[in-house]
């Protein structure tokens, strides 16, 4: 038997279930490989081993009493630092909320602890899930475990690093513009963003309530349907949560998609992208060509929009979403000086606890609401989001009267246009940061389900460094890309 | 400047608060301090993790306030939208716990509705005036704040501010007029009309001392000056009135000083005019918050956390059907139907609690009178005599003991008794009010009034001859009264009519009393 950290989360279960393994082996076997890891990786803010020793034996305690172990019985699981529960911290890697206990945990982590799951540790990210690198943590910025000069991605960095070390089989994030699928594809892991509405956004702290969605990161896509299934369903406390039923993923993963066809979109065919992004992705064009899928060109002419609508519209958000941590009733709290009053305890306490790139993205975001701007920028890019949508249902929806445009049953891009980059590399130039995220942000405008799976690698100054293919289906089809996702590991081989 | 002012013509336009009734806040489970089962409760109770805005709460709906929104809409003829969505109105204070207001902006639950209001005839005149006419422009759901007190709890100076967020997520509706209003009067009359409609509906408690009903009126003046010309002073609204009194005080307050605060500065209506003043109930007097009021920006966005609603017609039309007759058209109808008063038909409908216990007595009446056919004249007499018993006995009985009248313990069904033993003649007026009152005691819960009259001798004798013998009795022991009575002084017989129930211990009719000592004394009845 392969080592207990090295399984997958699904074969992991089934060992436990099945008595060959317990609980407690598979958490310390998790707890080991942080242990001697991380503090090289730094994916972790905080990990709960004593905590999650006692989970693993309530576990184990459960089957010899004969009970159901769940999907996930036993599997240690990290979860993202902007995820609240009850217990440890909840900082979302700000100064803000440093020292914040929640006194709940979300629904997405309370079901997959309902499912047997463990929670280890609670992961690194940019501050309130800000970034692309991870490299925007309030505390410290983890290291990609490909090449430790580099970033890991972000802003779900710190579970991508995790579960790319080996330390976890499957970690949580959120995406809100690809900051599930964007770490996945620079750490060569899988990265998956359900349908909007999918999984709960309740006790998610909130970046872009529009666009969050919380999605997991495993080795393999096996793995991510498992812990999506688990996660997914509709939250009496989330009113923008679907009514959708996700079980029995995992036994219907392996059914072939029939008479596949898939839309390769011109405008992702692009110079500005790495040589080794337009290689691998030609090459895994070419490869589900030959397994008998048909490919078609496509025009998303809204594409080269996204990153300026999806700006306007995560950022309004934000500065809305951001309001409350105003240091009155939980969260950083500056101290006054004689003679000051509210209006200081508001500005100084969100300026010591607020980071630079929250405090650009907040006075960003109070821009375009306000009087005068309104119309200019958050209406028109409500239009373009409109527009992008429909670029997307075109392509995915029913076949033109020639044959030629749409009925593509999924959407074929890189994740990225790059590999990872080293630290610093691009800190100085926000905007250059911003433009990584042009293939990613599109799936969140259109509220769709896009997963990202290692494609290939780049070589740079001797480091291999993972690519990643991104699969975008319509909404609410998230089963079949991730059958696309998992015949196309096939592939790859 | 000086600048004669010839004529000041007041304009008043009213917002009103209502919160409403639910049993959880607007957009969280927490309870509703608004609802009557949340009692008196400690601060910082009725809070969870919506309430106070924590990192990763989400607000859902609470369908229930919609319906009381919508049942305010449909009392008030407003068009309700078919489709409503949730807006963010952002601003920073302690007492806003996600530093914005959920709110509805450009899409109001419901809008462009009107009522018309009956109004009194003026003293010495006969002909009411025409009706007033108030335009509502809309009436939209939102959530309320908390509180903050800058003292103890129960009094004390403190050095800072403490905040209560028992109120904060609280379901308020609040409900804009068109600036209809020329005088304090009106507004007044409306704003108790209003209220009194809304807690007939049962859509809040209208309990004014909990702020249960705010009122924000946005006052200015028409002035005419000399040569014929107009100004109109900027508008000010004043903030989170509370009380009929202090509404029509800052009104009256504005009025005297607008003209006044014209002469002094010269300004008139006009962006970034408005201004924002509090109420000082002590003094009197309003007094400045804010300038530039209508230069605040709010930075209003739809609220991604929120889908929005679709209000089909077959849910209008469920609440449709569910608006009960309100209190305006029934005091009308006692007033016609059943030959009441104005005050006791108002009496009757300031309450819904108590106007279902009415109605429940004159069905309980009905049934009871002898030969009950259910016809219109049983019912004009039923609904007198049952209104007689809730204003007479019921009133007295809720003052001495202050409960409520329904709650009195008396149940409609030994209303309808009594007053039927009452309308056969069988027990005498001191008698009704007795039985009345026995009922209301727990040791006679449910007893059968007659069986209660019987045991304690309180059926009226109607022998003749024992009726002759207490009237003459009565004619000797007042000779004063009874020449009173000859001499035409009519209002004498009551002193006599009283003599004859004390001779009788109360068990004589006084009906037949009366008759009795006119024939007697040989005047004509």
């Amino acid at each position: 038997m392969a080592s207990l950290a090295d399984m997958s989360a699904f074969d992991l279960a089934g060992v436990i279930a099945r008595g060959e393994a317990s609980a407690e082996d598979a958490v310390r076997a998790s707890l080991g490989r942080i242990a001697a890891g991380d503090g090289a990786v730094r994916a972790f803010i905080e990990t709960f081993p004593d905590r999650a020793l006692d989970a693993a034996r309530a576990v184990d305690a459960r089957r010899a009493r004969g009970e159901a172990a769940g999907p996930l019985a036993g599997v240690p699981v990290a979860v993202k630092d902007n995820l609240c529960l009850e217990w440890g911290r909840t900082t979302c890697a700000s100064r803000m909320l440093e020292h914040y206990r929640s006194p709940y945990t979300a629904t997405a982590v309370r079901r997959l602890i309902d499912a047997g799951a463990v929670v280890v540790g609670k992961t690194n990210l940019d501050e309130f899930a800000m970034g692309s690198s991870t490299e925007r943590s309030a505390f410290f910025a983890t290291r990609n475990p490909r090449d430790p000069g580099r970033v890991p991605g972000g802003s779900s960095g710190g579970s991508a690093a995790a579960v790319a070390a080996g330390m976890t089989p499957a970690a949580l994030g959120s995406d809100t513009g690809g900051s599930v699928r964007q770490p996945a594809s620079m750490c060569g892991v899988v990265g998956f963003k359900p349908t909007y509405g999918r999984v709960s956004r309740y006790g998610l702290v909130a970046f872009a309530s529009s666009l969050d969605q919380v999605g997991p990161l495993t080795r393999d896509v096996r793995d991510a349907a498992v812990v999506t299934a688990a996660m997914a369903g509709r939250d009496p406390c989330d009113a923008t949560s679907a009514d959708a039923p996700a079980a029995g993923w995992a036994e219907r993963l392996d059914e072939p998609p029939a008479g596949l066809r898939l839309g390769v979109p011109r405008e992702v065919r692009s110079p500005q992208n790495h040589p080794a992004v337009n290689f691998a992705f030609e090459r895994a064009v070419m490869k589900f060509r030959d397994a008998g899928a048909e490919i078609v060109e496509i025009d998303l002419p809204h594409l080269r929009h996204g990153i300026a609508a999806y700006y306007i519209v995560a950022l309004a958000e934000a500065s809305s979403n951001l309001g409350r941590y105003d240091g009155i009733r939980y969260g950083r709290r500056a101290e006054l000086r004689p003679g000051e009053g509210l209006a200081e305890l508001y500005a100084r306490s969100r300026a010591e606890g607020f980071g630079p790139e929250v405090r650009r993205r907040i006075l960003l975001g109070t821009h375009v609401l306000s009087s005068g701007y309104y119309d200019a920028y958050y209406l028109t890019a409500l239009k373009v989001r409109r527009l992008i949508k429909g670029d997307f249902d075109r392509a995915l929806g029913p076949r033109s009267a020639d044959g030629r445009a749409g009925g593509c049953h999924a959407v074929l891009m890189p994740t990225t246009p790059g590999p990872a980059w080293k630290f610093g590399e691009k800190s100085a130039d926000p905007l250059a940061m911003y433009l990584e995220d042009v293939y990613t942000v599109t799936a969140n405008l259109a509220g769709i389900p896009a997963i990202s799976v290692p494609m290939g690698e780049a070589e740079e100054e001797g480091s291999r460094l993972p690519l990643g293919l991104q699969i975008l289906g319509p909404a609410f089809e998230d089963l079949r890309v991730l059958r696309i996702a998992r015949m196309w590991e096939h592939l790859r081989g | 400047m000086a600048q004669a002012i010839q004529h000041v013509a007041l304009k008043v336009g009213l917002e009103i608060h209502v919160e409403l009734a639910t049993r959880s806040k607007v957009f969280a489970p927490a309870p509703s301090p608004a609802h009557a089962a949340a009692g008196d409760p400690e601060p910082n109770t009725l809070i969870d993790p919506v309430v106070l805005g924590l990192p990763g709460a989400l607000p859902v709906i609470n369908r229930r306030a919609i319906d009381l929104s919508i049942l305010v809409g449909l009392a008030l003829n407003c068009s309700i939208a078919p489709f409503t969505k949730w807006d963010r109105k952002s601003y920073t204070y302690p007492d806003l716990p996600k530093a914005y207001q959920i709110s509805q902006y450009d899409l109001p639950l419901c809008f462009d509705g009107s009522v018309e209001l009956p109004r009194r005839p003026a003293p010495g005149h006969d002909a009411p005036p025409p009706p007033l006419r108030v335009g509502i422009i809309r009436a939209h759901l939102e959530e309320d704040a908390g509180k903050l007190l800058h003292e103890r709890p129960g009094g004390g100076a403190l050095d800072h501010s403490i905040a209560d967020f028992n109120r904060a997520g609280t379901a308020l509706l609040e409900i804009v007029t068109a600036p209809d209003f020329a005088d304090a009067e009106d507004v007044v009359a409306f704003a108790q009309w209003l209220r009194n409609i809304c807690v007939f509906l049962g859509v809040t408690e209208g309990v004014m001392q909990k702020g249960h009903i705010r009122f924000e009126p946005n006052i200015n003046c028409i002035l005419t000056l000399a040569g014929g010309r107009t100004a109109a002073t900027p508008v000010v609204e004043v903030k989170n009135l509370n009380s009929f009194k202090s509404l029509r005080g800052a009104i009256e307050h504005e009025l005297a000083e607008q003209p006044r605060r014209f002469l002094e500065d010269g300004l008139v209506m006009g962006p970034g005019a408005k201004t924002t003043r509090g109420w000082d109930d002590s003094a009197g007097r309003t007094f400045l918050q804010r300038e530039k009021e209508d230069a605040h920006d709010y930075r209003y966005f739809p609220d991604p956390d929120l889908p929005p609603v679709v209000v089909d017609a077959a849910w209008v039309e469920r609440l449709r059907a569910a608006l009960p007759e309100l209190p305006h058209a029934r005091a009308e109808r006692y007033r016609r139907d059943y030959g009441l008063g104005e005050k006791e038909a108002a009496a009757l409908t300031e309450d819904r609690a108590l106007n279902d216990f009415y109605e429940a007595c004159t069905d309980a009446v009905a049934a009871a009178l002898p030969g009950a056919s259910g016809g219109a004249l049983a019912r004009e007499q039923a609904g007198r005599l049952a209104a007689n018993a809730v204003l007479q006995s019921g009133f007295k009985r809720a003052n001495e003991r202050q409960v409520p009248v329904p709650h009195l313990g008396i149940s409609p069904a030994q209303v309808g008794a009594i007053a039927a033993m009452r309308e056969a003649g069988e027990i005498s007026a001191a008698a009704m009010d007795e039985l009345f009152g026995l009922c209301c005691t727990p040791e006679h819960a449910g007893a059968d009034p007659r069986a209660l009259a019987r045991g304690r001798s309180m059926v009226q004798v109607r022998d003749e001859g024992a009726l002759l013998a207490w009237v003459d009795q009565a004619i000797a022991n007042q000779p004063r009264s009874a020449d009173d009575v000859r001499a035409g002084k009519t209002a004498a017989l009551g002193r006599l009519v009283g003599e004859v129930m004390k001779l009788s211990g109360g068990k004589a009719d006084g009906a037949a009393v009366r008759a009795a000592l006119m024939r007697q004394l040989g005047v004509g009845g």
